[in-house]
């Protein structure tokens, strides 16, 4: 359970860090330019990871489904839909609304065992969890924080 | 309004298949093949989308600091972290740790003003809020 969390929270930190990164390069480049870009590094790190941790079984894809090779478009989608939400609400009714909806996911997703997941049984405990969590999203949100700092916290190009 | 509600929307909805799915890839090819073909094929669409629309400037990395082109390197260990965290804890716990994290070191770089951020105060809400969260995932556990 522990090393779960902690994994998970690692990425996020990760994420925090990546979003403030493709703002930076996002202000030169654009923000199609920036997910090509972000997207090519993170297919290089990726192939150098795979290639010492998994050596020649990299290449070893007889179990790829069709499908596998057109989920990287999942990402791409996350794009266009943030870009386009930020634009007409702004960012911080907008960044709400999507961690609303990822959390909301991830609990549909674990009660419905989609994709092979392990199916987890719905909790009332889980979806109260949910609801504390997102009530936190929006006092975080909303509590009167100075725009600049929201602006730096949307617009993430790779996820 | 209700459009972009609707984007938003969708937008959290496919960050989370995203998790999922390349947690049903990395069961059947391994977690690092999984992060590399599907970023391989995401670099490959979004790469297409810049050729036809052209909004910037690929060339534009001359002029950013070479430590947040980086940045991208960082999807590697995001995927790893993540599905491995899927396949331990499932999807609901890993997302609220992974959101907790990420809007408290947001949160920390603002208000410290890093990686030339500009600072901003956080006052009560901010932590109100923070702890709401770890509240909800707290109860989660009961």
């Amino acid at each position: 359970m522990l090393i779960g969390l902690l994994l998970a929270a690692f990425a996020g930190m990760m994420v925090a860090l990546q979003t403030i990164f493709n703002n930076r390069t996002d202000v030169h480049m654009g923000s199609w330019a920036t997910t090509t870009w972000v997207l090519f590094m993170g297919f290089v790190a990726s192939l150098a990871c795979s290639l010492i941790f998994e050596g020649s079984r990299t290449f070893n894809l007889q179990q790829m489904q069709p499908w596998y090779w057109f989920s990287g478009l999942i990402g791409v989608g996350v794009v266009i839909c943030l870009v386009l939400g930020i634009k007409i609400l702004g960012p911080t009714f907008s960044v709400s609304v999507t961690l609303t909806a990822q959390l909301g996911f991830a609990l549909l997703f674990d009660s419905l065992g989609w994709l092979g997941l392990e199916k987890v049984a719905f909790d009332w405990k889980q979806l109260a969890g949910v609801v504390v969590i997102v009530a936190g999203i929006y006092v975080f949100k909303f509590g009167g924080k100075k725009k600049s700092a929201e602006a730096v916290q949307s617009a993430s190009a790779a996820n | 309004m209700f459009r972009g509600i609707v984007f938003a929307f969708l937008g959290g909805a496919c960050i989370t298949l995203q998790g999922v799915a390349n947690s049903r890839i990395s069961h059947d090819i391994g977690t690092w093949q999984a992060a590399t073909v599907t970023q391989l094929t995401g670099f490959i669409m979004a790469l297409m989308i810049y050729l036809f629309v052209r909004d910037g400037d690929l060339g534009g990395f001359r002029k950013v600091k070479p430590l947040y082109l980086a940045g991208g390197a960082f999807g590697s260990v995001i995927i790893f972290s993540e599905v491995t965290a899927i396949q331990t804890i499932g999807v609901t716990f890993t997302i609220s740790a992974l959101l907790i994290a990420q809007l408290l070191v947001t949160f920390l770089i603002d208000r410290f003003g890093w990686f030339g951020t500009t600072k901003s105060k956080m006052g009560a809400p901010q932590f109100i809020g923070l702890a709401m969260m770890i509240g909800g995932v707290l109860i989660m556990k009961l």
